[in-house]
């Protein structure tokens, strides 16, 4: 039908505009079916089971915030966990030293992961590649050892715990909910920065940086936006984990936990948007399931990493692009519909 | 003087100690454009070695402990170039601190089910257990044995690079590998080579280690931090830097150690900020293109 040609002329078209091609609605109406049965989730699923889809939902956040860096910067960064831990401990010594209320705690948390983000930044994307790695690994290090040997102002290794959220925000209705909103919110937030000239710029440093530059691109002041704008989104995440789990610790900001969210994002695929959504979401019930049964969690995640970077390094998105793909070409084989 | 000489004598083994497995490192670094997270499980392994070599007793055992653990991580070394580190040669530094990292995590739980999840600890041979009176002043023994095998393998690893026909090949597949291809050299054999050596040293500085401190799950992923600072601070793939960056930490580990006990393991990370802030591509590397 030439309905069909014309769509398909105008999605030539849009090729050489600023924005990617709008091709997504299929992708848009899963996702708006799967908000709400995420809101319906919570009426219905029982209060041990929504904390659990409560505490993967931060790590959604976790995931995407980081991939922002990870797969539309090129950047691997090991500091994500300071700025996570960060945010965590917003809400954690606003209560315990002044009884901020939780929102205040974790504004004044959160914008000091925004501080901190810029310093690290500033020094680190100085370097290149490795260099940048184990840099911001050394960064997220120092942010470890201040919170685990300034016990005067963190509780050094025992960590905060306490009544610190509203009794609201401590069930796991109210506490569902809030996180759902946020993460939303947040998620739709970096979507829009990975749509927006800023974010297309970015991408095109990732794959040329030489390039960018002879184009008069400021390749330092786009990647410090990126690290920062990132490092929000993840100390955001660590902010609703404190709701979560009304604790904060040092462990929040070791180094490994840093490589939680990068792996969930190549799990899930780091090239797209969503792909760190599902990998965190898998990798989140894949570890509550496997802990509670084997013993020897770290070979499984460790075999499977190893297949997925070596095999499929488009993680998960990968697997579902080919299976659709299949899918296509079995129903053009039919004669279903051209 | 007494707090001095014992001060300058823990400098230099724990720098000495890091040396040998930081230069594991860069060679391979240098060699192969390899960076390898399962270092530290080769360090791991090369302890946990010494263990059961030495079970509770001491005495010549201590060698052929010391060897077995170079040994064991030489021989897991080759088990992953030839599985894993193969396929990461023209792939993405991400890709290969992933797959590494993933080895790392797999070593760690075999390497439970092997040692348990207890620490252990053994004691220096008889040899080496007493000190030596320097400047009026005992020094532990054993720190100046582990000082002369530092002082060995960077003598070692300079002979190797400088004098054999080995080390010569080497340097030339850094510059140009399909040259050296071209020349009749066998490229696989020699990188499996390097990474084996490489292996080794960790596994070495690991035996080494074993006296001196409790041998737990989870140095793997401590002495990897470490040994990144000390070889990132140096330059990474120079076998000079790493010996450079190993006496920076060492001389942080100390004088923090010394004189800001509650800041003093937040100085070794603010030496590798400072001195990357400065150069970004390490003290004697190379900036990359």
């Amino acid at each position: 039908m030439h309905t069909d040609s014309l769509a398909s002329s105008a999605e030539h078209d849009q090729v050489h505009l600023a924005r990617p091609p709008a091709r997504t609605t299929a992708g848009t109406v899963a996702c708006v079916v799967v908000m709400g049965l995420l809101a319906l989730a919570g009426v219905v699923w029982s209060p041990a089971a929504l904390a659990n889809l409560q505490e993967a939902l931060g790590l959604v956040l976790f995931a995407v915030a980081t991939n922002l860096l990870l797969g539309y910067g090129g950047l691997v960064s090991f500091a994500q966990a300071a700025f996570y831990g960060i945010g965590a401990y917003g809400i954690a010594i606003g209560w315990l030293h002044w009884k901020l209320p939780f929102w205040l705690g974790g504004l004044a948390g959160i914008a000091a992961a925004a501080v901190a983000a810029v310093i690290v930044g500033v020094i680190s994307l100085r370097t290149r590649r490795l260099y940048f790695a184990l840099l911001t690994l050394a960064f997220t290090q120092l942010f470890f050892v201040i919170a685990d040997n300034q016990t005067a102002i963190t509780n050094g290794a025992t960590g905060i715990f306490g009544a610190m959220v509203p009794t609201w925000l401590a069930e796991p209705q109210g506490g569902y909910y809030f996180t759902l909103v946020v993460v939303v919110v947040v998620t739709l937030g970096c979507y829009a920065v990975v749509r927006s000239p800023f974010g297309l710029t970015l991408k095109a440093i990732r794959d040329n940086r030489e390039r960018a530059e002879a184009l008069g691109v400021n390749v330092y002041r786009h990647q410090l936006a990126a690290f920062v704008i990132s490092s929000v989104g993840c100390a955001i995440a660590g902010f609703l984990f404190a709701i979560y789990s009304q604790s904060a610790s040092p462990d929040l900001l070791s180094w490994t936990n840093s490589g939680e969210p990068i792996f969930m994002a190549v799990l899930g695929g780091m090239h797209t948007f969503l792909g760190p959504v599902a990998g965190a979401i898998v990798y989140f019930y894949a570890q509550s399931y496997l802990t509670q049964h084997i013993t020897d969690w770290q070979l499984v995640l460790g075999l499977l990493l190893l297949v997925i970077v070596l095999f499929k390094p488009s993680g998960l998105a990968g697997i579902g692009a080919d299976a659709g793909r299949a899918v296509r070409r079995l129903r053009a084989r039919t004669g279903g519909r051209a | 003087m007494h707090s001095l000489v014992l001060d300058i004598a823990g400098t230099l083994s724990a720098a000495a100690n890091l040396f040998v497995v930081a230069a594991g490192l860069t060679l391979v670094f240098g060699a192969m454009r390899i960076i390898n997270m399962a270092h530290g499980s080769f360090y791991m392994y090369g302890a946990f070695a010494v263990t059961t070599v030495l079970g509770v007793g001491a005495g010549w055992r201590f060698w052929l402990a010391l060897l077995a653990g170079a040994v064991v991580a030489a021989v897991a070394g080759l088990t992953v170039e030839v599985t894993v580190i193969r396929r990461l040669y023209d792939a993405e530094h991400l890709t290969q601190l992933l797959a590494t990292y993933a080895v790392l995590l797999i070593f760690a739980d075999i390497g439970q089910r092997i040692w348990g999840a207890g620490y252990r600890t053994v004691n220096p041979p008889a040899v080496l257990a007493s000190g030596v009176s320097i400047a009026g002043v005992q020094v532990p023994r054993y720190q100046l044995f582990v000082i002369g095998v530092g002082a060995a393998v960077g003598l070692a690893l300079w002979l190797m690079l400088a004098r054999t026909r080995f080390g010569w090949l080497l340097r030339a597949a850094v510059q140009d590998p399909e040259s050296v291809a071209t020349g009749g050299t066998d490229l696989a054999r020699l990188r499996t080579g390097v990474f084996v050596i490489g292996a080794f040293l960790a596994g070495l500085g690991g035996a080494l280690i074993a006296p001196m401190q409790s041998i737990a799950p989870g140095m793997d992923v401590s002495i990897i931090v470490s040994v990144f600072i000390v070889v990132t601070i140096g330059g990474l793939g120079s076998v000079a830097g790493a010996a450079l960056g190993a006496l920076l930490i060492g001389l942080a580990q100390t004088l923090g150690a010394e004189f800001f006990a509650s800041w003093a393991a937040s100085l070794i990370y603010l030496t590798m900020i400072v001195v990357l802030a400065i150069r970004p591509w390490g003290l004697l590397g190379v900036p990359e293109r």
